[in-house]
């Protein structure tokens, strides 16, 4: 059980923010204090393009936020989630602006927050509340190895299609949360960053 | 498993929620999209969480945001609890004898005095099936004219699909479409507005369903076709008819088909007859090859259906688009074949007949369409409104509905909100909840499904089935034709209703995902309608052309009503509301987390904002000949430029506090349909100076 993952496929997601919402209501989290948040992006080439990427943490195997964490609120267990203290965090905030993939959020209470990867659903034998009720499939929980394939298999026929798209989170940087990315989108804008403005776009392929 | 650390004390509510055995099984009411959903209720009875069903074969589990803002809905601050009345300007708390003997004296007073056509219903938020019902047989004991759901949402498309069909309703399931070659879906961006039930045109795609989107923005849906048409607004109707022309002119059409089974087809091609590829280029921005490929890609990819949304029904010029993508879909033979047709959340099963006698019948002694609704108002040929729905913000002109709601002797409101409308009502009254009431929805797969009383009744609030019973018996009526009881008025109804007598509670339950309609008593079910190639139009046959008129008359959406007269110097921008994933109807927006996913926004193309001086996040203020409202803009080269869209809705008296976006569209119908628009009205627009939030 410890193998399993997520994999978030950015091609599909339709930004209904159906996992957002579902987030909020499983973790009890109140308005503002949101750990999965999704972020349109536009680019236009000779014609439009527009994803949306939801954002929450990867759960890396490597993670910067638990090294620069100065008093250790944040640890890395046994089955590779990564999981924040929120009794023992002081709100110094610096693990925000340390993670490099927006996974963790300023909540109201200038504490910070982020993905529990429902770990007590999974306890359960259930799967996250965002993968439960995404329309889409943009979101698929399951044994990492049936996810790495199910990504390869929906890369192949997107490339067929004409959508560049690579597979993050398997590589040199490890995450339990995998992602299916746009080519395309990877080199102009920062997924990471909550909003993007015009000088984010300077900077074509 | 590893460790686990439960993380805590996030703020007064952040536990993960406990496990809940006890899930009750409801069908969400939101969109017609007839999702199953999973409750799970507190120890009060109160919802606490909302899940997917994955046993319910449409949805397998999926769902939109929507229902699971609910339990913020039901146990907000702005939910009603108990009946009140109005005493020198301030809401009293009533009993719901005292209200409702207190309406029956007015309500009898003012058909004495004035007719029954001084009293009206403005209901576009009746309840359920049993509410709808006891409101019918109410209607039909009193004389109360109704304004429903119809001009705000789908008037046009229904009458102009009655006109051709010879009724309103869809003629194909959503789920046919993985049986379909090509899905043509125009002014309709079901990714966000059925979102729990758009996994089927993606399944649909996978299989090799073409998805072709046509629409002024480009959309979620339009970002998951094959392919996706830019049009400028308002102009959808040059494209059907350029389409036909095409299609007749080079013979592509189904001969057998309108040969044996239509009517009209002469005057149709005549009506089109000017619209050349080359004409509908310029008129509609979409190039000649672009159009002349879809034609030809219609004509190949048979079986086809069509999904059409409000971005071509709440429109000025709704009738022309209507009735060119109809009518196409007949010519290509796209209709009662298995993966053909035209899908719509609009399911109509027809009605009761023959529950009161004919001598207890009363009818309205006046007439008047929507439009004359305001103005009877404001003249005081309307004394009295009863109001199940939020007029004041989801009907046009809002500061003019306002003012004549004010103006009228006496008002009831039987709400769930203390909203803009309630809030001017004399007299108002809790409503119940589509999960505190059990009875029937249907979907956009053309079932009935059967859901039970969900959560527990809220304070004091009462149903509409209940509401009309005991109205009726304070006004001295007889109460003995009203069912008193959900499930006896669906007994009721379909025993009273051929087209759905097969559809019992009991078969509703044991069939997974419902039952499809009409269903005669221990018949099959009708998946789809017309596979017997008969139509109940008079002739029997599809009408591919209006009587007594021409077959399809393009008007641009400038020489339309609410655009007519205005000045292109003054109003040089156009302005539409769009709706979103996170909100549906007004009653959706009274939840934070709907307020918190979409914050209100005004979205124009780069271009736009750099005329205007603008930047992402600029107040910008927005005038039109009626309105004017302050938004923050939103940035996205998804719209054209010279074009603004914001969402619909908002309120005074809801958590958004802010003007009813509705304040800014005219009170004029779509000629040909009688649709409101709530789109394509000429605009103004400058920047408002200090920074947005
Ligand atoms: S639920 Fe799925 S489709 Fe909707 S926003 Fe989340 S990832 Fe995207
Ligand atoms: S994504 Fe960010 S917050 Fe999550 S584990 Fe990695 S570094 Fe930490
Ligand atoms: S896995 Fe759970 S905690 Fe993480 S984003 Fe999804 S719903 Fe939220
Ligand atoms: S798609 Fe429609 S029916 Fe389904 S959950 Fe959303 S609002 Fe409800």
């Amino acid at each position: 059980m410890s193998q399993y993952a997520m994999l978030v496929d950015v091609s599909r997601c339709i930004g209904c923010k159906s996992c957002t919402v579902a987030c909020m209501q499983e973790n009890g989290l109140q308005s503002g204090d949101s750990w999965l948040r999704v972020r349109p992006r536009e680019l236009l080439t000779d014609h439009l393009v527009r994803y949306y990427i939801p954002q929450s943490c990867r759960h890396c195997s490597d993670p910067i936020c638990v090294a620069v964490c100065p008093i250790g609120a944040i640890k890395c267990g046994e089955d590779g989630l990564v999981i924040h203290d929120i009794e023992k965090c002081i709100g110094c905030q610096v693990c925000v602006t340390a993670c490099l993939h927006g996974g963790m959020k300023i909540m109201n209470n200038g504490k910070v927050g982020k993905c529990s990867f429902c770990s007590h659903l999974l306890q359960r034998g259930k799967e996250p509340a965002c993968v439960t009720v995404c329309p889409v499939d943009a979101r698929v929980f399951g044994e990492r190895e049936v996810l790495i394939r199910e990504a390869g298999l929906r890369m192949t026929d997107l490339i067929s299609k004409g959508t560049d798209v690579y597979i993050k989170g398997t590589e040199n940087d490890l995450t339990k949360v995998l992602y299916l990315l746009l080519t395309l989108m990877a080199h102009t804008v920062a997924d990471s960053k909550e909003s993007v403005t015009s000088s984010d776009f300077h900077n074509p392929i | 498993m590893g460790s686990y650390v439960r993380p805590k004390s996030l703020g007064i509510n952040s536990k993960p929620l406990e496990p809940d055995d006890n899930l009750r099984t409801s069908i969400c009411c939101l969109c017609n999209g007839g999702c199953g959903i999973k409750v799970s209720l507190d120890h009060e009875g109160k919802v606490q969480a909302v899940f997917g069903d994955s046993d319910n074969p449409y949805n397998k589990g999926k769902i939109c945001a929507k229902p699971m803002e609910i339990a913020q809905t039901l146990y907000g601050p702005y939910r009603l609890e108990y009946p009140m009345k109005k005493v020198n300007g301030k809401f009293e708390r009533i009993s719901w004898d005292e209200a409702l003997e207190l309406i029956a004296q007015k309500y009898n007073h003012y058909i004495k005095d004035n007719g029954t056509g001084s009293v009206v219903g403005i209901t576009s938020k009746i309840g359920g099936s049993y509410s709808k019902l006891a409101h019918s047989i109410f209607s039909k004991l009193t004389g109360m004219a109704n304004f429903g759901t119809g001009p705000i949402c789908m008037e046009s498309e229904f009458n102009v699909r009655k006109e051709i069909f010879g009724n309103g309703s869809a003629t194909a399931p959503l789920s046919d479409v993985v049986r379909s070659k090509i899905l043509l879906i125009v002014g309709n961006n079901c990714a966000q507005t059925k979102a729990g039930q758009f996994h089927w045109i993606l399944e649909a795609k996978r299989q090799g369903t073409k998805i072709v989107v046509i629409d002024t923005r480009f959309t979620e849906t339009a970002q998951a076709a094959d392919r996706f048409i830019q049009i400028r607004p308002g102009t959808d109707g040059a494209l059907g008819m350029a389409l036909l022309k095409f299609v007749i002119d080079n013979n592509l059409y189904d001969q057998t088909f309108v040969a044996e089974l239509t009517n009209g087809f002469e005057q149709l091609a005549q009506a089109v007859e000017s619209i050349t590829l080359e004409r509908a280029a310029g008129i509609t921005g979409v190039p000649e090859n672009v159009i002349k490929e879809l034609a030809e890609d219609l004509a190949v990819c048979k079986p086809g259906m069509l999904f059409e949304g409000r971005g071509i029904v709440c429109v000025n010029n709704a009738g022309a688009s209507l009735r060119a993508f109809e009518d196409l879909m007949v010519i290509l033979g796209n209709v009662g074949k298995p993966g053909s047709g035209i899908i719509s959340h609009i399911n109509n099963y027809g009605n009761a007949k023959g529950l009161i006698p004919k001598n207890h019948v009363v009818k309205p002694d006046r007439k008047r369409s929507a439009v004359d609704l305001y103005q009877a108002m404001e003249e005081g040929d309307i004394k009295m409104v009863f109001i199940a729905g939020n007029p004041c913000v989801n009907w046009p002109d809002s500061k003019r509905m306002t003012k004549a709601i004010q103006g009228l002797d006496f008002v009831i409101s039987h709400t769930l909100f203390l909203d803009d409308s309630a809030i001017l009502a004399d007299v108002v009254l809790p409503a119940t909840h589509w999960l505190e009431e059990a009875g029937v929805q249907a979907s956009v797969h053309r079932v009935l499904q059967w859901k039970d009383k969900a959560a527990a009744t809220y304070a004091e609030a009462r149903s509409g089935g209940d509401l009309f019973r005991q109205l009726a018996e304070h006004m001295g009526l007889e109460s003995s034709y009203f069912p008193d009881s959900p499930a006896a008025a669906w007994e009721l109804e379909r025993t009273h209703n051929k087209s759905i007598e097969g559809i019992t509670i009991e078969r509703m339950q044991r069939t997974p995902g419902g039952v499809h309609f009409p269903c005669p008593e221990n018949g099959p079910e009708l998946v789809r309608l017309y596979e017997s190639g008969v139509f109940p139009t008079h002739s029997g046959k599809v009408e591919l052309a209006r009587e007594n008129a021409l077959a399809i008359d393009f008007i641009d959406m400038y020489d339309s009503p609410g655009n007519q007269g205005i000045s292109r110097e003054e109003f040089p921008y156009i302005l539409s509301t769009n709706k979103v994933a996170s909100h549906y109807h007004t009653v959706c927006q009274y939840s934070n987390w709907a307020v918190e996913m979409e914050k209100p926004y005004v979205e124009m193309h780069p271009q736009t904002a750099s005329e205007l001086g603008v930047i992402d996040g600029d107040q910008v203020r927005l005038k039109t000949s009626t309105g004017a409202m302050v938004l923050p803009a939103k940035i996205t080269l998804s719209v054209p430029r010279g074009y603004f869209s914001t969402q619909p809705y908002f309120g005074v008296h809801s958590p958004y506090g802010k003007t009813p976006a509705n304040s800014l569209f005219p009170v004029a119908v779509d000629p040909v349909g009688g649709n409101f628009p709530n789109k394509n009205i000429m605009c103004a627009a400058k920047a408002e100076g200090g920074q947005g939030q």
